[in-house]
C-alpha cells in the first residue's frame, strides 16, 4: 500500500480567501480570541506572526480582517476537501486539524502510473487555489511527516521513503514532550538513529505509545485506517471578512459555489430541483431561501438567475455573515435526445421550465396552478388545481353530447341573484349529492339570459334562494 | 405643393390613405367565418397585441377564442390566464376538447408583476396564447407589452373594460365586443391594421350554452312542491 497524505499549512485563509476573492490582510485567531493561529502573506508583510497576540497584531495591521476559528468549523473546511478529493481517490482519511490521507497504490493503474497521480493532484490544488504539501510513504504515519516537513516526493520506493525519514530530526518527528526530552538525553538527534534502536530495548526504556508510534512509521506495526464516506448531500459555505450588506455582494461567492454544485451534479450524473440557501445574520435568525426550479437543472447560470430574482423580490433584512447552500434532493439525469415521441424537443421542454422556474420565483409557488376535472357531481368540487408540471396525460375526453353545458366561467362562491332574468332557456337540471361528505348539495340548474344580455347559469336552491354559479362567457 | 411637403411624401413618411396595402402581417384565423370576412382574412394577430373591451363577462367572450384555444392546446403550446375574473371551468374546457395540460392560470398581486409576468410569457417559444385581464393600464404600460408581443410570435388577447375604447392604444387590433338579443356577440372592429377599422357583425354563440337558434326555450315549468325540503 501506498499513502499519499495532504498537509494544508493554512487551510482556512485560502478557504475565506476563495469567498471573498480579495487579498487585504487577514488573520486566523483561536477560539478564544488571544492569539493568531494563521496569518496570510499580506499580514506577515506588515509583521504579524503566527503565535503572537491579537492586541499586537492589530496594532501592527489597524486594518486586519479577523476570522475565529473553532475545531468544529475547522472540520467542516477540511471535509469540504475531502469532498473534491473523493473524485480522484476513494480510500479517503480525515487527519484533523489540517491533513488527508488517501490511499494511492491502488490508483496507479487507473491514471497510467504514479507520476500522473501526483500531477493529476498538483492541478487540481492548483486549480483551487490551495496550499497542500503532499507527501508519499509506505504508511499513513511516514506519509504525514513526510508531507508535514514539506520533503514530499514522487516516489513509491521504500528505501528512499525511509531514508528521508531517517534524516528528519527529532524534533520534526512530533514525539510527546517526555519522549523527545529522553531521546534527546540518550544523545540522539535523527529519526534515523532512532529506527536503529531494538525494539526491545525501545520498549525497556519508553511508553508503550512511544514504541507504537516508532512501528507505525516505519511499517512494522499495522496501523488500520477507517476510511471516510461522503456525505448523500450537497453542501458548501461560505463565510466573508466583512458583512455583506447588499445581495449584489453575495451572487460573486454564490456563483463559486454554484460551480462546485454543477461540477458535483455533473460528476454524479444527476440533476436538482430545490436548493436551499440560508444567509446567517450576526444578531437576527438566519434568512432560509428555498430556490426551486420546476424541473431537473444543473447548470449554474439558471440557479444564479434565479437566485438573482428571488433578491430582487426579498432584501436583505440585516448584513450577512456567513451563507451555506445545501441540496439534498437529487434527480437522475435523462439521457438527452433529439424529439421524444410526442414530437417535443428538448429545447422546448428545457423553454418550458425556465420559464416557469422564473415565474415561480417571483410570484411564489401557489401564484401558478394548472386546471383538472375531478369525478363530482357537485360543480364546485368537479375540477381542482394542482401545481405545474409537464405532462402529456391527454385528458380523458368527455364526448360532447354525455356532459349537459357547462358555463366557461365558474364563480368563486354562488352570487344571489339580484333581478329577475330577461330569458329562461334550459332547465332544470337536478344536481343533488355529497350526501357522503356532509358538502350537501342540492340545486335545480337552469340557463337563463339576464337583462345585460349575460348568459348566467343560475340555480335554485332547496331553500328557493336563487343564485348565479356561472358566466356562459 | 410646398417643397416640404413632396419630401415628406417621398420618403414615406406620411401615410396616406388611398393607396391601401396589404399587410404581411402573420396571423391565427378567428374560425368565425363572418369575422375573419371583416378583418380581410386575417385574424388575431402573432406577434402584437389584440385588445378586446367588454363591459361584464358572460357575452360568449372566451367562446370568441375557444377555436384558438383548442388549436393551441393540441398543438402542445401552453395558454396562460393571467389574472382571469373568475375560475376558467375545467370541465367546461375539457368539453370543448381543450387539452386542460397546457392551461397555466396565473394570478398575480400588483401591475409590476402582472407586466413582468406578461412579458415574460410574451417572450418566451412556448407559448402559444396569453389572455390577460389587466385592471388600468397606462398608455405606456400598453406599449411596453406591445414590445415584447413584438419579441415573441404569440398571440396575446388583453380584454379590457369598454370604456377604454377612448384610450389611444398600440395594440394591433381593438375588438368591442356587446352583448346581441339572439344570444350572440355583435363584434366591433375598432381598429386593425391594413385597412380602415369599424366594420361589424354578428356572431352566433347561442351554442355556448347548448342552445340552438330556432328551438323556442325549453324550461319545465313548476310548481316544484317535492323539491323545497
Amino acid at each position: 500500500m501506498l499513502w499519499l497524505y495532504l498537509h494544508f499549512p493554512h487551510l482556512l485563509l485560502d478557504h475565506i480567501h476563495r469567498s471573498n476573492g480579495n487579498s487585504s490582510a487577514l488573520v486566523i485567531v483561536e477560539g478564544s480570541g488571544q492569539k493568531v493561529m494563521q496569518a496570510c502573506p499580506a499580514a506577515r508583510s506588515l509583521g504579524v506572526a503566527v503565535g503572537m497576540r491579537l492586541k499586537t497584531a492589530i496594532s501592527l495591521a489597524p486594518d486586519l480582517g479577523i476570522i475565529r476559528a473553532d475545531q468544529q468549523y475547522e472540520s467542516r473546511v477540511l471535509e469540504d476537501q475531502a469532498r473534491w478529493l473523493y473524485r480522484y481517490a476513494a480510500y479517503i482519511v480525515l487527519v484533523p486539524p489540517d491533513g488527508l490521507l488517501a490511499e494511492v497504490g491502488s490508483l496507479q493503474r487507473l491514471y497510467g502510473g504514479l507520476q500522473a497521480v501526483w500531477q493529476t493532484l498538483e492541478d487540481v490544488l492548483h486549480e483551487r487555489q490551495l496550499t497542500a504539501w503532499p507527501g508519499l510513504g509506505h504508511t499513513p504515519q511516514a506519509a504525514r511527516l513526510i508531507a508535514r516537513n514539506g520533503k514530499g516526493e514522487c516516489t513509491s520506493d521504500k528505501d528512499t521513503i525511509l531514508r528521508v525519514l531517517a534524516a528528519m530530526p527529532l524534533l520534526a518527528a512530533e514525539f510527546d514532550q517526555r519522549t523527545r526530552t529522553r531521546l534527546q538525553r540518550i544523545g540522539l538527534t535523527r529519526l534515523g538513529e532512532v529506527f536503529s534502536l531494538p525494539p526491545a530495548e525501545l520498549a525497556r526504556r519508553f511508553s508503550p505509545d512511544a514504541l507504537k508510534y516508532i512501528q507505525k512509521i516505519q511499517g512494522t506495526r499495522p496501523d488500520p485506517q477507517s476510511p471516510w464516506q461522503p456525505p448523500q448531500h450537497f453542501r458548501q459555505q461560505a463565510d466573508f471578512v466583512q458583512d455583506i450588506e447588499h445581495s449584489q455582494g453575495l451572487l460573486f461567492p454564490l456563483q463559486r459555489i454554484l460551480c462546485e454544485l454543477e461540477n458535483e451534479l455533473c460528476w454524479r450524473q444527476q440533476d436538482t430541483d430545490c436548493l436551499l440557501l440560508v444567509l446567517q445574520h450576526r444578531q437576527t435568525e438566519p434568512t432560509r431561501l428555498r430556490i426551486r426550479t420546476s424541473g431537473p437543472e444543473h447548470r449554474a447560470s439558471t440557479f444564479l438567475n434565479l437566485i438573482g430574482l428571488r433578491f430582487e423580490q426579498e432584501p436583505l433584512q440585516a448584513p450577512v455573515v456567513s451563507l451555506y447552500l445545501t441540496v439534498k434532493r437529487f434527480l437522475d439525469r435523462e439521457a438527452p435526445g433529439g424529439q421524444d415521441l410526442l414530437g417535443e424537443s428538448q429545447d422546448t421542454n428545457e423553454a418550458w421550465h425556465t420559464l416557469m422556474s422564473r415565474l415561480q420565483a417571483r410570484l411564489g409557488d401557489t401564484a401558478l396552478v394548472q386546471l383538472t376535472t375531478r369525478a363530482d357531481h357537485r360543480p364546485e368540487r368537479a375540477w381542482s388545481t394542482t401545481g405545474v408540471r409537464r405532462t402529456h396525460s391527454g385528458n380523458a375526453r368527455v364526448t360532447t353530447s354525455q356532459v349537459p353545458p357547462r358555463p366557461l366561467w365558474l364563480l368563486q362562491g354562488p352570487h344571489p341573484l339580484s333581478e329577475p332574468p330577461a330569458a329562461w332557456f334550459s332547465g332544470p337540471e337536478r344536481i343533488s349529492g355529497g350526501w357522503w361528505d356532509d358538502q350537501r348539495v342540492h340545486r335545480d340548474y337552469y340557463i337563463a339570459q339576464l337583462n345585460s344580455g349575460q348568459l348566467a347559469w343560475v340555480f335554485r336552491d332547496a331553500q328557493g334562494g336563487w343564485f348565479i354559479h356561472g358566466w356562459f362567457g | 405643393m410646398s417643397e416640404l411637403l413632396e419630401t415628406l411624401l417621398q420618403d414615406a413618411r406620411v401615410w396616406q390613405g388611398h393607396t391601401h396595402k396589404r399587410t404581411t402581417q402573420v396571423a391565427e384565423p378567428t374560425s368565425y367565418q363572418a369575422l375573419d370576412n371583416q378583418l380581410g382574412g386575417l385574424g388575431w394577430p402573432r406577434g402584437a397585441l389584440s385588445e378586446c373591451l367588454l363591459d361584464t363577462p358572460g357575452i360568449g367572450e372566451l367562446q370568441l377564442l375557444i377555436p384558438l384555444i383548442q388549436r393551441f392546446s393540441q398543438a402542445g403550446k401552453t395558454v396562460f390566464w393571467l389574472n382571469p375574473p373568475h375560475i376558467p371551468y375545467a370541465p367546461a374546457l375539457a368539453r370543448e376538447n381543450v387539452s386542460l395540460d397546457q392551461m397555466v392560470l396565473i394570478h398575480t398581486e400588483d401591475k409590476n408583476d402582472f407586466l413582468w409576468t406578461l412579458e415574460n410569457c410574451l417572450r418566451s417559444p412556448v407559448t402559444g396564447l396569453v389572455m390577460a385581464w389587466p385592471e388600468e393600464l397606462a398608455a405606456r404600460e400598453v406599449r411596453r407589452l406591445q414590445l415584447a408581443a413584438e419579441a415573441g410570435s404569440n398571440v396575446c388577447v388583453l380584454f379590457r373594460e369598454r370604456r377604454h375604447i377612448r384610450q389611444n392604444s398600440p395594440a394591433a387590433l381593438r375588438l368591442e365586443l356587446e352583448p346581441d338579443d339572439q344570444q350572440g356577440l355583435k363584434v366591433k372592429v375598432v381598429k386593425r391594421r391594413g385597412s380602415w377599422p369599424g366594420q361589424h357583425c354578428s356572431l352566433a354563440m347561442a351554442h355556448r350554452a347548448g342552445l340552438l337558434q330556432q328551438t323556442p326555450a325549453c324550461v319545465l315549468q313548476g310548481p316544484w312542491s317535492g323539491s323545497a325540503r
